[in-house]
């Protein structure tokens, strides 16, 4: 075996060996698990507050009334978009949803307001410091927690207009009083209209009605109405760019510490004694992605694994995206070039470094400086198109990134062939730089600095 | 005797430093020869351009017929001055990963591996990861990863530093053994005494400049023998003996002193231990002394080799 394999393969076991790469592995699946039931375990342990509705006064009557029929309405409202998602999710998966998800799905819209009856003594009292004990009373802790409230909700008019005041258990807890809020708008809405002469009954199928709007576009799948899954390629691509990232910085950080751990053990100086500053750079490049390929080949695996169980339908989709629309090739292409960049260049880097301490003045801002493709690439899912997006693509540094997002909004062929080629001369100019600079700084004791950088590329060795 | 390491005007500058200068030597296939010299003497950057890790600013090095050592890095074996192995292998994987690196097939090298850790004592150690050995463990397991492929020319730098008196012992075995298999050794050290056991020849070096070549016999030979004398003696009593160059007052307790005495080239120890008697000096001990590495390298360069010539180098630097 050559030496630049051999260095290879040993780099690659030397961290596929660890408990630490697997668990890093599974970590990105796993937490995306977590992720969704976090997000669906925040909105079922909710607490349901219990609140108390009192109408001040003879003039408030009917606000009661009011309040109860719109949480009513709001409970139906988010049952029935429970049940749609549901049927959506049916339609678009090909596949019956299990009745146990169905369920999950409606219990998450359940409401966090329940109206319960007043106290005997507290519906009796009179507005005053008796009935503000009251209050206090049963807002907090001194009675039993079966009939402790959450919030006491004092409906009035002033001036004619409905008004309240919320008594909560919580000072910070707004919950309660944004929907008291939204129900007596809707309350004087109704009641605006109504002595406008306008029929409740229209009232209420005016506010309530969705106008049901279809989108047309010639660059749709069907070439005429725009579907959810016309947007799979835009998303596979804004996520191939964010995973790109995500892999290829992992791979560079990984050979950064490499190098620098074989430079502070000094071990790159017996290296250099059996093997070419080449075959090392080249034989540690190779292995780390080789590493990073066995990530993204777990990551695939599992994805489409979980793509074709839960929704076979769109896994054809997404498969159909991939393989014809050329997202692989593209893939591919910006996957090697971006890798290569940045991966010469950290390597040179950690060769100078014995502690991340060293590696701290280069890296700060190369960090920064790769900040900027995270927060332009989420623009190219509306606007692909945008000149920000566009100038920054002939970035060589960002050009893997965005071209990667941008490849499934067809960018013209030019700004395509360009780029590409841009980045492959940038990353072949990388290579011959680190190069030089790995050399040298495997042998060097000098302190780390840009100028010490410069130097070496320089001197060469 | 062919050569197996010619140096021809060898420079070596590090900006406004030199390092190396026009340095020239020899090194016979088969034998062990020392390259000597304090610390910062230019010792790692000769090595360093021997085996091709860094070009000579100017001058020619030929090494087994090669004249880069990059082009026969299969046939050195190199032992560097810090020394470091992956913490996280076993010895036996760390070997044969290094031998592989020289060509050497993997099986063969894992063989070879357990056989040389036994030999050495570390027969236990072989499953253990690096970073659970002790230092002079590591040690050996790095000397035994330098030499598995069996290189005709081993080079270790400053390989005693670091071992412990037993596995100095058991190195300077080692070193003979290599040779006594046809290698050729070439090692750096400050400390002379390993030198003078193990070495057919000797290469002095102080501030980046050849101070001698030969064999340990011709450089002892370059300088004078010396007398040990102890007693109520004052230096100048001492002074006065013939044959006597010099005196250097060793250490003195409740007035009795031991002074070192350099005899003048062809003076004999003995008219000095006559001419102390009849003179009546309280001399309580006498002792002619052969001049050692140490006392050669001093007489012929004027520096301590146990000095580090570094501070001086980056101080000559700015």
């Amino acid at each position: 075996m050559n030496r630049t394999l051999l260095i290879a393969r040993r780099e690659y076991g030397a961290y596929a060996r660890t408990v630490g790469f697997w668990l890093s592995l599974l970590a990105f699946p796993i937490f995306g698990g977590l992720g969704v039931g976090f997000a669906y375990l925040v909105k079922t342990s909710e607490p349901v507050r219990e609140v108390v509705l009192i109408e001040e006064g003879a003039g408030a009557s009917g606000l009661a009334a009011f309040v109860r029929a719109a949480l009513e309405e709001d409970s139906e409202r988010q049952a029935a978009e429970a049940r749609e998602a549901v049927e959506a999710a049916q339609a678009a998966t090909g596949a019956p949803v299990q009745p146990a998800v169905a369920e999950a799905a409606t219990s998450a819209t359940r409401s966090s307001i329940r109206l319960v009856a007043a106290p005997a003594d507290l519906a009796a009292s009179a507005p005053g410091s008796a009935q503000d004990e009251l209050l206090r009373k049963y807002l907090g802790k001194d009675v039993p927690k079966s009939e402790r409230l959450d919030a006491v909700v004092f409906l009035q008019r002033v001036d004619g207009k409905p008004t309240a005041r919320v008594w909560s258990a919580s000072a910070t807890d707004s919950t309660v009083r944004r929907f008291v809020s939204g129900a007596l708008k809707s309350a004087n809405r109704r009641e605006v209209f109504a002595a406008a002469g306008i029929d409740p009954v229209v009232v209420n199928e005016t506010e309530t009605y969705d106008p049901d709007v279809k989108s047309f576009s010639p660059q749709s799948m069907s070439g005429g109405a725009v579907t959810d899954r016309d947007k799979i390629p835009l998303l596979i691509g804004l996520a191939s760019g964010f995973i790109l990232w995500s892999l290829i910085i992992t791979g560079a950080s990984i050979l950064l510490n490499s190098v620098m751990e074989e430079k502070s053990n000094k071990i790159l100086e017996v290296l250099l004694s059996s093997a070419s500053a080449t075959e090392i750079l080249t034989g540690k490049v190779l292995g780390v992605a080789l590493l990073t390929l066995t990530v993204l080949a777990a990551w695939g695996g599992l994805g489409a694994i979980g793509l074709i169980i839960a929704a076979p339908s769109w896994a054809a989709d997404v498969g159909a995206a991939i393989l014809e629309g050329g997202l692989l090739f593209y893939f591919v292409a910006y996957m090697v070039g971006g890798y290569l960049m940045y991966a010469v260049l950290f390597a040179a880097i950690g060769a100078f470094c014995e502690t991340p301490r060293d590696a701290q003045t280069l890296m700060g801002p190369i960090m920064m400086v790769l900040v900027v493709p995270l927060l332009v690439m989420q623009m190219t899912l509306n606007t692909p198109d945008s000149p920000i997006v566009r100038i920054l693509s002939w970035v060589p540094f960002f050009t893997p990134f965005l071209m990667s997002a941008r490849a499934p909004s067809d960018p013209p062929m030019f700004e395509i062939v360009g780029t590409m080629a841009g980045m492959f001369a940038f990353a072949l100019l990388m290579v011959w730089i680190a190069g030089r600079a790995f050399r040298a700084g495997a042998l060097s004791d000098v302190k780390l600095s840009w100028k010490s950088f410069a130097g070496a590329i320089g001197r060469g060795r | 005797m062919t050569a197996a390491l010619t140096l021809e005007g060898v420079n070596k500058r590090y900006g406004d430093f030199q390092a190396v200068r026009d340095l020239s030597f020899q090194v016979e296939k088969g034998s062990i020869c020392g390259f000597l010299g304090p610390n910062g003497a230019g010792k790692t950057s000769t090595i360093r351009m021997i085996l091709g890790l860094q070009p000579a600013t100017s001058g020619r090095i030929a090494i087994l017929g090669a004249d880069d050592g990059r082009k026969v890095r299969d046939r050195l074996g190199f032992l560097p001055e810090e020394r470091g192995l992956y913490k996280k292998m076993t010895p036996v994987d760390a070997i044969a990963f290094f031998g592989a690196l020289k060509g050497l097939p993997t099986g063969e090298g894992r063989k070879r591996a357990r056989e040389m850790l036994d030999a050495q004592g570390l027969g236990d150690a072989r499953r253990k990861k690096m970073k659970e050995l002790s230092k002079g463990m590591s040690q050996k397991v790095q000397l035994i990863a330098s030499v598995v492929h069996r290189p005709e020319f081993v080079i270790l730098d400053e390989p005693f530093s670091g071992l412990d008196p037993v596995n100095q012992q058991g190195l300077e075995t080692v070193i003979r053994q290599l040779a006594a298999d046809g290698a050729t050794v070439l090692f750096s050290t400050h400390v002379m005494q390993h030198a003078e056991r193990l070495c057919d020849k000797v290469v002095l070096l102080a501030r980046g400049k050849k101070a001698f070549e030969g064999s340990v016999a011709e450089a002892r030979a370059t300088s004078p023998r010396f007398l040990e004398l102890e007693g109520a003696i004052a230096p100048d009593q001492a002074a006065g003996l013939p044959g006597v160059a010099g005196v250097e007052v060793i250490s003195e307790t409740d007035g009795v002193r031991v002074i070192k005495a350099a005899l003048a080239l062809g003076a004999q120890g003995q008219d000095a231990l006559k001419a102390a008697f009849l003179g009546g000096l309280d001399v309580r001990r006498f002792e002619l002394r052969e001049p050692g590495l140490h006392d050669a390298f001093i007489g012929l360069t004027g520096d301590n080799p146990d000095q580090d010539q570094s501070v001086k180098a980056a101080e000559a630097a700015r």
